[in-house]
């Protein structure tokens, strides 16, 4: 008889720090956001995984990846960017509008994407965050499209232009060599701790559900990054004891590879529906924006972050046949490397690139290196999506059924 | 049937759910004359084109090739209503491009592996995007420069409305989401369809005008590269273009273009061709210039689709690198001088003067040409038309050709399009109002391309910045290359209900208000 999934099989004890996890991330405005800014850190806000997070969290500094937890009407941000703009911009400009980003001390966005551009510039324009803030300023700034050494210079110089120095020069943050590599040393400590805790992820019958982890991880985005180191060791800790389930409850071990998502309610309908999330390729995941900066002694290390981001980064925007190739052969190493059975290609509606690279990823992934693959488009959040729900468990099924065939081809 | 202008019911032309229009325009002996003898030099061009075995081959091969039977009908389309000066400015630049595209065929067909293959002449080709500024290979005389977008997909919508609907639904039924800017999608489904010209010894792709088109070359250059083995250099240009900390970047990008062209081809980059060009450019760019000022006094003479049209070619598709341009440049001067010494008109009445913003309708770029004849709008200036003004450096030195690699920059960043839909808001919002002093406008006709997410994105701002200024607003919605999502009635409809409910205003022809030419090319 086959079993596709029984989600009431799952009987983990709960994480003991999962809850607190799961409330920081019901506000932008997290508890522990507000209690960083009482010490008289100053909250760089950012839209973007291009924008290199050590230089956000210089000592006297710390970075918030901007999101719109429980977000709702979209009505006055669909009247500025229209109804085909994506939701994760449109849900940050409404939550703008109503006041819910003015805890940032300032704002950077690189030019990522057109829609996101246009999001922060209609904050912007229509003066929604800074209330108050003397010091408020917002930084554009251009990344490069290409992962080579023209590239690599203009990398630089951006983030020197339009991070290092507004933040010396509206709050007086440190932005020396020595205070960025103090930075990168508390980044590489999360970094350390999420994958730590992600490789239980490729155990047979992992002791760390997907959305658990997926909760940690886009809780170092959206939190400062030194206030959780504490309660993630201790988390790593717990889950080296951690009893997994007698058997593995899901029908199939999946990687999601896509845009932008900062809604663990997508990992949590994946898994409900069969599917255990093994490995995470998105924006807000920890490939490949949990990999540890690696420094050496003999470069400054402006140059050695952007090198690192610069190459390692999985955006669709880089647009050299390189970097486009690299894109898929990372998710079909991912999927080898985290005993994937299948692949779901995520996108964001409306999201150009993705659009694009979802399309090709898919045929690529499937004909070249022969996994099943599922490509959906979702909205910002999902809440508890019947569509996406008989997708994935078809999916899941699907892959059952290729599963047996093989089983019985090979005898 | 009359002479003068807008004396005729222009609608009448129109058959009912046809292809084509009754028959052709009276406009006086002189100006019909003129206009047929036009006409039979594009049946001239046309025929010289099809008696070509492997042209007619490339007939049967190529789905697309089937939309130039319209060639004839897109320049009745822009020549509606003209006459005298007006007439001969549409045809001078109407009829150079018609021959340039004709050659860009015969060149493509020459070369593909399908049809031609003259392999000799493929090793001197290097591929562009349509979205290009070409200014990369200027200083390539001997190259040839060729855009298979631009014949299969960018022309063939404006010959044919319904052009692009089949690589659209390629490209949708490959797994593309259906929210995404059309062109690039068109574009991407002939490639997906495996319908284009093979040929080349290079190519050179560039994120041109938004990250569909960026994304849609990854489709492409993926079949270039695996499976027709045509190496392919992505060219980046940045897109915060004003900024003075991106120009080293871009400068280098060139440099590097350059560098790989010279190795696939062989051809060393020829500085005396380059500085040629530039002079070209440079003097394409003062004639724009002395039109625009014109358009700026009560007696516009080069505007609507027609001076769109001819800047996206000759700005960016030409980039100096044709003589033939220069002479048309010289010679729609000389009549825009002489109509406007005149002070002639191209509509019996002007009624507003409009500054029309966005992107046009590719299927329905006639439109401009619909609006002043139907009600007395003149087009003084569109987004498209108004590109970069500063002038190259054209002499030969030492410190000029280091200089030159940021004028290609320079160029290649602020293509047309792209040099208002990047580059933060001042350029696509604040300028558009700094226009409408400058021209005396008294009305604004946004295009709202609806999947251009870089135009969307300022919507609300855009009126806001109306209504503070008090000037009319006209929202005109389509979708680029799709009549299916938005028809030419259905861009119709938009202005006549602005116009006779806000503007409280009757048609000055009003045969035109209504046209039922949803099958017509």
């Amino acid at each position: 008889m086959l079993s596709f999934g029984k989600t009431e099989d799952i009987i983990l004890k709960d994480l003991k720090h999962l809850k607190y996890f799961e409330d920081l991330l019901q506000e932008a405005n997290n508890d522990l956001i507000q209690q960083a800014q009482q010490e008289g850190k100053v909250c760089a806000a950012y839209t973007c995984e291009n924008t290199p997070e050590p230089l956000l969290n210089l000592p006297g500094v710390f970075s918030a990846r901007l999101r719109a937890p429980r977000t709702g009407s979209l009505e006055v941000s669909t009247y500025y960017l229209t109804s085909f703009l994506c939701e994760y911009t449109r849900a940050l400009l409404e939550r703008a509008v109503e006041g819910g980003f003015n805890f940032a001390d300032c704002i950077f966005t690189p030019d990522g994407c057109s829609m996101m551009n246009r999001c922060v510039e209609n904050m912007e324009l229509l003066k929604t965050l800074g209330k108050g803030k003397e010091h408020f300023f917002y930084s554009y700034m251009e990344i490069p499209m290409k992962a080579d050494d023209n590239g690599l210079n203009l990398y630089v110089v951006q983030c020197r232009n339009h991070i290092l120095k507004p933040l010396a020069e509206n709050y007086g943050i440190d932005i020396s060599d020595d205070a960025i590599r103090a930075a990168v040393k508390e980044h590489n400590r999360v970094c350390e701790l999420i994958r730590a805790i992600g490789e239980y992820r490729k155990d047979d019958n992992p002791r760390i559900t997907g959305y658990e982890f997926q909760v940690f991880t886009l809780a170092t985005y959206v939190a400062p990054k030194y206030l959780l180191i504490d309660k993630l060791e201790e988390t790593l800790e717990e889950l080296k004891t951690r009893e997994p389930d007698a058997k593995f409850p899901y029908g199939a071990r999946v990687l999601v590879a896509g845009s932008e998502m900062d809604d663990v309610d997508f990992i949590k309908l994946v898994e409900d529906s069969g599917a255990y999330v093994c490995a995470d390729r998105y924006c807000c995941g920890s490939f490949p924006g949990r990999d540890p900066i690696l420094l050496n002694e003999d470069e400054d290390p402006l140059t050695q972050i952007c090198r690192q981001y610069m190459y390692r980064g999985q955006c669709p925007r880089y647009m050299d046949s390189t970097k486009m190739d690299a894109r898929r052969d990372y998710v079909a190493a991912l999927a080898k490397e985290f005993n994937a059975d299948g692949i779901i290609y995520e996108q964001m509606k409306f999201c150009d690139p993705w659009a694009y690279e979802k399309m090709l990823g898919s045929h690529i992934l499937r004909e070249e290196f022969g996994y099943p693959v599922l490509a959906v488009d979702r909205p910002y959040a999902i809440g508890n999506s019947g569509q996406m729900r008989t997708r994935v468990q078809a999916f899941v099924e699907s892959i059952g059924i290729k599963k047996i065939r093989k089983e019985s081809d090979n005898g | 049937m009359a002479k003068e202008v807008g004396a005729d019911r222009l609608g009448d032309l129109y058959i009912p759910g046809g292809k084509v229009r009754k028959r052709r325009e009276w406009r006086g002996v002189s100006d019909t004359l003129y206009d047929y003898s036009r006409w039979l030099k594009i049946m001239m061009t046309l025929g010289k084109f099809v008696i070509k075995p492997r042209n007619v081959k490339a007939m049967f091969r190529y789905r697309w090739m089937a939309n130039y039977l319209a060639v004839p009908m897109m320049v009745d389309r822009h020549t509606q209503g003209l006459r005298g000066e007006y007439l001969r400015i549409c045809h001078e630049e109407q009829d150079l491009i018609i021959d340039d595209v004709a050659q860009l065929l015969e060149n493509l067909f020459r070369g593909d592996r399908r049809i031609g293959n003259d392999t000799e002449f493929s090793k001197k080709v290097v591929l562009v995007d349509e979205n290009e500024m070409t200014a990369v290979m200027m200083g390539f005389p001997t190259l040839k420069v060729l855009s298979r977008e631009t014949p299969s997909t960018y022309v063939s919508v404006l010959l044919n409305q319904h052009a692009a609907e089949h690589y659209i639904d390629v490209a949708q039924e490959f797994g593309l989401a259906g929210d995404v800017c059309p062109m690039p999608e068109a574009e991407a489904g002939v490639s997906i369809d495996d319908d284009a010209p093979v040929l080349g010894a290079c190519a050179i792709q560039c994120n041109t005008t938004c990250d569909g088109s960026l994304l849609g070359n990854g489709v492409i250059s993926r079949r270039l590269e695996k499976e027709d083995g045509i190496p392919v250099f992505q060219l980046a240009a940045p897109l915060r273009h004003r900024e003075d900390d991106v120009q080293d970047y871009a400068a280098q990008e060139i440099r590097n273009a350059i560098a790989f062209v010279e190795k696939h081809t062989g051809v060393p980059w020829d500085w005396k061709a380059y500085f040629e060009c530039a002079r070209r450019v440079n003097y394409a760019t003062r004639c724009r210039q002395e039109w625009l000022e014109m358009n700026r006094t009560d007696y516009p003479q080069v505007f609507g689709s027609n001076l769109a049209l001819y800047t996206e070619t000759n700005y960016m598709a030409i980039c100096g690198r044709i003589p033939a341009f220069e002479k048309a440049d010289r010679n729609i001067s000389r009549l825009a001088r002489q109509a406007f010494e005149k002070k002639k008109m191209a509509a019996k009445e002007y009624r507003h003067r409009a500054i029309i913003w966005g992107v046009q309708s590719h299927y329905y770029m006639d439109f401009l040409v619909w609006l002043l004849n139907c009600w007395g709008i003149v087009p003084l200036t569109d987004m498209l038309s108004m590109v970069s003004t500063r002038e190259l450096k054209e002499v030969d030195t030492p410190e000029n050709r280091e200089i030159a690699y940021y004028d290609m920059a320079w160029l290649t960043e602020n293509m047309i399009m792209r040099n208002r839909t990047h580059g933060g808001y001042k350029v696509l919002l604040d300028e558009l109002w700094e226009y409408v002093e400058m021209f005396n406008a008294d009305m604004v006709i946004l295009w709202e391309h609806m999947s251009c997410k870089a135009l969307d994105g300022m919507h609300g701002l855009f009126e806001e910045r109306a209504r503070e200024r008090g000037i009319p607003l006209v929202w005109v919605t389509h979708d680029l290359f799709d009549p299916r999502i938005v028809s030419r009635q259905g861009v119709r409809d938009q202005i006549n209900s602005f116009m006779r409910t806000v503007m409280r205003e009757e048609p000055l022809d009003p045969s035109l208000e209504v046209l039922e030419d949803e099958e017509s090319w």
